[in-house]
């Protein structure tokens, strides 16, 4: 993702290759979420994801622009929580990297102001059993890799770290979002909305190889 | 089981152009959103009191729009909140110059979706104000009120928005009245069986044979303890034992009740259990006003019934008896 002609056809292919993800997962997310939640996560995601790949069908622009078009499509027709809080990581994203530089030093500014809008509008902090929980592992861990490394490289570097984060949230008990009101029966679950973060972030990695 | 659909991610959309076919005389679609407004609204110089959330709670939240009730339901997919973009275009075809009252459950997404509405609404000069309803005493201890969800309390604070609204009330008023119904509502329920979402094979949760669950959610959350099954007798006292330990402060001896059904039990079954609820309510020295045994707010087929009791003062109860007209509920 080094050329701004290039990156808009990577933030395309993510977001298809996310759709196939999620998608196949779709099933497993919505049993996580049925254990203390209502069950939907993964067809809210898949819509959302649908969505934003027929937004993107039509629209032209920098990755920039494509991210918070993708976002604000995702919002729309996922709803509930899950789709305010990834469509505004999407939107933000896409807006503070605008035309670009796509470079790591950029994604992980770009990023941490996702994280940063994500929180606030969840009011969500670590630890609540939310997909803070691996996003933002995932975030510091990218701003730990050099400046200069190539982002394919500290992405791949990084995702441990979100994983990592997501098998944590098992351990958690929610005390955001719906599953919060069953307090200990969330324990020994993860959180799905932090598994199909880190199905997000694997799909980018694989387009990031690839590209 | 959900039977009746065709694709199921369409069934949001034709259940609104069902519901808006049946029910043109008291409401009509909103214009490119996911949405259902009275026939009446906007009206000039009234507060437009806007409900909504997910579907699969109906006669939540559409049946209760109409004249004298809500001006607009924003209406998500099944179990998931309106996404902001369609509470935003709900709340603009019907906003007027007295400005418009939320009116919603206390779930996270629709907290979420609704708040960066209103931001966006406030930011173009609509004066919004939100009132969450938090009536359901399983969801959170005495102390956090506000971190409760609201299930069927629902009805009688959107009812009493929705009268105070059509009377001429100032938007403050309106709200400080919904307030207030909020403050007095308790609910509290019991599942006996779980729910199933359109196009899935397996309900979301299961209650095992002649066990309950206590303090259901209308989204089929698991409650929040399991109990054997019980005499209705007993559920009866289980149900008031609860609420009562809750009253509110103030409280007075008069009581709007309603005894609510979740989608697949019998009101039969709901009278045999009201009469338990009624000899209680009266041996503590309660009156009930007016009580409703109905489904108000249900969780598509799921098994069970919560209590509801709204502890009334004059105010509240003029505007309970004020006269509506909507889907599911009307009062001439």
């Amino acid at each position: 993702m080094s050329s701004v002609e290039g990156a808009d056809t990577v933030v395309r292919r993510w977001l298809a290759l996310a759709l196939e993800s999620i998608s196949a997962h779709e099933d497993e997310l919505g049993r996580l979420d049925a254990a203390a939640g209502d069950g939907d996560h993964g067809a809210t995601m898949v819509r959302g994801l649908r969505a934003a790949n027929a937004a993107l069908s039509t629209a032209t622009g920098s990755a920039g622009d494509l991210l918070s078009a993708a976002g604000g499509a995702f919002a729309d027709a996922a709803g509930g929580a899950s789709g305010a809080l990834v469509g505004a990581l999407l939107t933000t994203t896409g807006r503070t990297l605008g035309n670009g530089p796509y470079d790591t030093a950029s994604v992980v500014k770009a990023l941490q102001a996702a994280l940063t809008m994500v929180m606030r509008l969840g009011r969500a902090q670590p630890g609540d059993k939310t997909l803070i929980d691996a996003l933002k592992p995932f975030v510091d861990a990218l701003a730990a890799q050099p400046a200069d490394a190539p982002l394919s490289v500290a992405w791949r570097a990084a995702l441990p770290a979100a994983m990592a984060g997501a098998e944590a949230t098992q351990s958690m008990i929610a005390r955001r979002g719906r599953s919060a009101k069953l307090g200990e029966r969330s324990l020994g679950h993860p959180d799905p909305g932090a598994v199909s973060l880190v199905l997000l972030l694997q799909a980018a990695d694989t387009v990031f190889a690839t590209s | 089981m959900t039977r009746l659909f065709n694709d199921p991610a369409d069934f949001r959309e034709e259940l609104i152009e069902g519901f808006v076919a049946a029910y043109g005389r008291l409401v009509r679609r909103v214009p490119d959103a996911s949405g259902v407004m009275a026939i009446d609204a906007p009206q000039p110089g009234k507060v437009s009191v806007v409900v909504g959330g997910g579907s699969g709670h109906y006669p939540a939240f559409c049946g209760y729009v109409g004249p004298g009730l809500a001006a607009a339901a924003v209406m998500g997919n099944v179990f998931a909140a309106p996404s902001a973009e369609q509470v935003y275009r709900v709340t603009k075809a019907v906003a007027s110059d007295a400005g418009v009252l939320y009116c919603y459950g206390n779930y996270s997404g629709d907290v979420l979706n609704f708040d960066m509405a209103e931001l966006r609404c406030q930011d173009e000069g609509i004066d919004v104000r939100t009132v969450r309803v938090t009536d359901d005493v399983a969801s959170a201890p005495r102390g956090q009120e506000e971190d409760r969800r609201g299930i069927a309390g629902d009805f009688f604070v959107f009812k009493i928005a929705g009268a105070a609204a059509a009377r001429g009330d100032t938007l403050d008023e309106v709200e400080r009245l919904a307030r207030k119904a909020n403050e007095r509502t308790r609910s509290f329920g019991v599942a006996f069986g779980g729910c199933t979402l359109p196009g899935q094979s397996a309900p979301l949760f299961t209650v095992e044979p002649g066990r309950m669950e206590l303090g259901l959610g209308v989204h089929g959350e698991p409650g929040i303890q399991s109990s054997y099954m019980r005499p209705a007798l007993e559920v009866a006292d289980l149900l008031l034992d609860t609420l009562l330990a809750d009253a509110p402060p103030d409280a007075g001896s008069t009581v709007a009740v309603l005894l609510n059904g979740l989608g697949s039990t019998q009101y039969e079954e709901m009278f045999v259990l009201y009469k338990d609820i009624n000899r209680r309510l009266q041996a503590e020295g309660l009156t009930p006003y007016k009580p409703i045994v109905n489904e108000m707010v249900t969780s598509l087929d799921m098994a069970g019934c919560s209590l509801t009791l709204c502890w009334l003062d004059d105010e509240l109860t003029a505007l309970l008896d004020a006269p509506c007209a909507s889907a599911a509920y009307t009062n001439m």
